[in-house]
């Protein structure tokens, strides 16, 4: 497969319209085949369920997905430069758990509101510190060490989660002040307050990817790591930065959670949460080298309808929440296969 | 030959798992004991069975999860299935329905595989959300007692049984002669059939198998075959020695199998990879996790502990790959 860029020359033509402040965007066949499978799911539910279509029940899909939406993006940088990483979801929970025991030990009972936003920011300062350094063990182990990635992310998930587990003792942390609850729980015009964290990253992941030479770089390292690594690219610096990256995205996660639960425990989301990333990045079509943000996003946002449509279609029904685990499977062979018949029977070689 | 036995990546896990149980033993003596020996053998036996399914399939390339959903699907249908006929017998039936299952499950992978050129990995994740959705919706979401009367002694069928000085009585169980059976089986599949060393040819580059004359396309269709039956025993197993039948068994397991195999010298590439190594992969996961509760370290740690561990010992092999190849790149350069 190759990139949007260079696909037909007919290409650039068409995606004129779209350039806008960052020049021209990268998209290509799998963006909008994505799109229209959003869009028709979205018809479909929006048909056959009742109040799929309110601003009640979209309010709370954008509530619900940018937790995973973010893990995803985290998932995504690893996949892209040729590895995994297994302990997004353990990292999210370490730096939550840290930044939660910072929050209820350190903050005065008495502290005025402008005090406590301080000691909030402080407490996010904390998460995103843990999550960096969780994302540079991550990077030395695979980088420097040369742990294979599946290896080096399954020991230190094992490891974060232990960490969590030891100071926890296993319990939940909680009684966080109220103004925590501003991430998870509000909107600014009528839109959810995650959900503008979760397309903030999306863009600034687009830069980092799209724009900069170190994305230019992941994507080479993620193609070709020998014929990167001879034309002077230093992989082992761009293996760390790329799980650095990753480590402050889930530990944005960890704050997202943090702010719709109220809470921090060692068990949020554990081992669904990693597969549904490493699902999104599938169906997004990340490969090593390959990928697009944009794409990520609208795989999330599909997650997300399927999710939201068939719990509300199904409802009473016993056990309605696990036809979309089923649904999903199905509708990912249905993808690869519609891709295969698309793309032609050389395009999707594994 | 012994100087190269000894340079194996199989010889090094080998070391690792006996210090390893050298230090916990020192720390308890009650480690070494014959029940901490059966007992750690009776909980592998599956992961054993699991993992020599999924082994072929890694060697030529192919990373799959859907392993563990094949298993948690074949054997809680077969089971909730037999249930509700009032089947009232022994093992064998389970094995043989669970069995056509997987063959059924690993043949519908294997055709979309091929059949649609995709990457096994892809189709894995897919198959592994669609089954364990298709158990919880469709057969049911909670785990089932009942088990049927020809069945219920299963679990303490010992092979051979000891006095042990700690817990009195303790036996291995009979199910262990599955695990060497496969093992031996698959073991010569790998070495001494044409379909194993095509299984090599595939994952070392494929381009080449095929046109060496391999049928690749056969020779994964006889892997994801082997995978999905293998998984169906394995569910079964699990069941038996439980005594329960779970619509989520091993379904957060998946990444910790692959692990072990891959600890045991695979790569998760293709093209390499033996029994003996995936087999000592897996009893050090094992000795892992259950060593700690003997050692004394307070429960809210051992996860911690068990981190390290692995940190350190996947770390090991990884080094000494590194030196060898700088070693290599020095004596080419000369």
């Amino acid at each position: 497969m190759t990139q949007g860029t260079n696909d037909k020359p007919a290409a650039p033509i068409r995606r004129k319209p779209l350039a806008g402040a960052f020049g021209k965007i990268r998209i290509g066949s799998e963006t909008v085949q994505l799109l229209v499978l959003a869009v028709i799911l979205f018809m479909f539910f929006s048909i056959i369920v009742e109040k799929f279509l309110t601003v009640r029940s979209i309010t709370s899909m954008g509530f619900q997905m940018p937790e995973l939406g973010v893990l995803t993006l985290a998932m995504m940088l690893s996949i892209y430069t040729g590895g995994i990483n297994l302990s997004v979801n353990a990292t999210s929970n370490l730096a939550a758990v840290l930044a939660g025991f910072f929050m209820v030990r350190y903050i005065p009972k008495d502290a005025a509101g402008a005090v406590v936003t301080l000691y909030l920011a402080v407490a996010f300062l904390i998460a995103i510190a843990v999550g960096w350094v969780c994302g540079v063990i991550n990077g030395l182990l695979i980088g420097y060490v040369g742990v294979p990635p599946i290896l080096a992310t399954l020991a230190t998930m094992t490891l974060y989660t232990g960490i969590s587990v030891g100071l926890t003792g296993g319990a939940t942390v909680t009684g966080f002040p109220t103004q925590l609850s501003v991430i998870g729980a509000q909107t600014i015009l009528g839109i959810p307050i995650p959900f503008l964290i979760f397309v903030g990253f999306t863009i600034l992941t687009y830069i980092l990817l799209d724009r900069t030479s170190f994305g230019f770089k992941m994507r080479l390292l993620g193609s070709n790591p020998v014929a990167a690594e001879f034309s002077g690219i230093n992989n082992r610096a761009i293996i760390m930065g790329a799980y650095m990256y990753g480590g402050i995205l889930s530990a944005v996660t960890g704050i997202l959670i943090m702010g719709r639960t109220m809470s921090a425990a060692y068990e949020y989301g554990a081992t669904t949460y990693v597969l549904l990333t490493i699902l999104i990045c599938v169906l997004a079509n990340v490969n090593p080298g390959m990928g697009r943000v944009i794409d990520v996003f609208i795989a999330v946002v599909i997650l997300q309808i399927l999710s939201t449509g068939f719990q509300m279609a199904l409802s009473g029904v016993r056990g309605s929440t696990f036809f979309k685990d089923f649904a999903w499977g199905v509708l990912l062979v249905l993808v690869f296969i519609a891709n295969y018949f698309i793309r032609g029977r050389r395009a999707q070689s594994s | 030959m012994l100087k190269k036995a000894i340079r194996t990546h199989e010889f090094i896990i080998f070391l690792i798992l006996v210090a390893l149980s050298l230090v916990v033993g020192i720390i308890n003596p009650a480690f070494f004991s014959v029940s901490t020996l059966f007992d750690t053998l009776r909980a592998s036996i599956v992961y054993f069975i699991m993992s020599f399914g999924v082994l072929p399939l890694m060697i030529a390339g192919g990373v799959d999860i859907s392993f563990v959903a094949i298993a948690a699907m074949t054997s809680y249908t077969t089971h909730m299935f037999l249930l509700k006929l009032g089947y009232e017998g022994g093992t064998l039936l389970y094995f043989f329905i669970a069995g056509a299952m997987g063959l059924l499950a690993g043949l519908l992978m294997g055709f979309l595989v091929t059949r649609f050129n995709l990457p096994v990995f892809n189709v894995s994740l897919a198959l592994y959300t669609m089954w364990y959705g298709f158990n919880l919706f469709f057969i049911g979401a909670t785990a089932n007692f009942d088990l049927p009367q020809g069945t219920v002694g299963y679990y303490a069928r010992f092979l051979v049984t000891a006095k042990d000085p700690y817990v009195g009585q303790t036996g291995l169980h009979v199910s262990i002669i599955y695990a060497v059976v496969v093992g031996v089986f698959v073991w010569w599949l790998l070495k001494y059939t044409i379909i194993g060393r095509g299984l090599f040819a595939i994952g070392g580059n494929k381009e080449v198998a095929i046109r060496s004359g391999f049928n690749v396309n056969f020779i994964w269709m006889v892997a994801f075959a082997l995978m999905g039956v293998l998984s169906a025993i394995a569910g079964v197993t699990q069941g038996f020695l439980s005594r329960y039948f779970n619509p989520v068994l091993f379904i957060t397991q998946p990444l910790d199998v692959l692990a072990g195999i891959i600890l045991g010298g695979a790569s998760i590439t293709g093209g390499r990879g033996t029994v003996i190594g995936t087999a000592l992969g897996v009893l050090l996961i094992q000795i892992i996790n259950r060593a700690l509760i003997l050692t004394g370290i307070p429960v809210q740690w051992q996860k911690l502990v068990v981190g390290i561990i692995l940190v350190v010992f996947t770390s090991i092999p990884a080094i000494r790959a590194q030196r060898a190849r700088r070693l290599r790149r020095t004596t080419e350069a000369a």
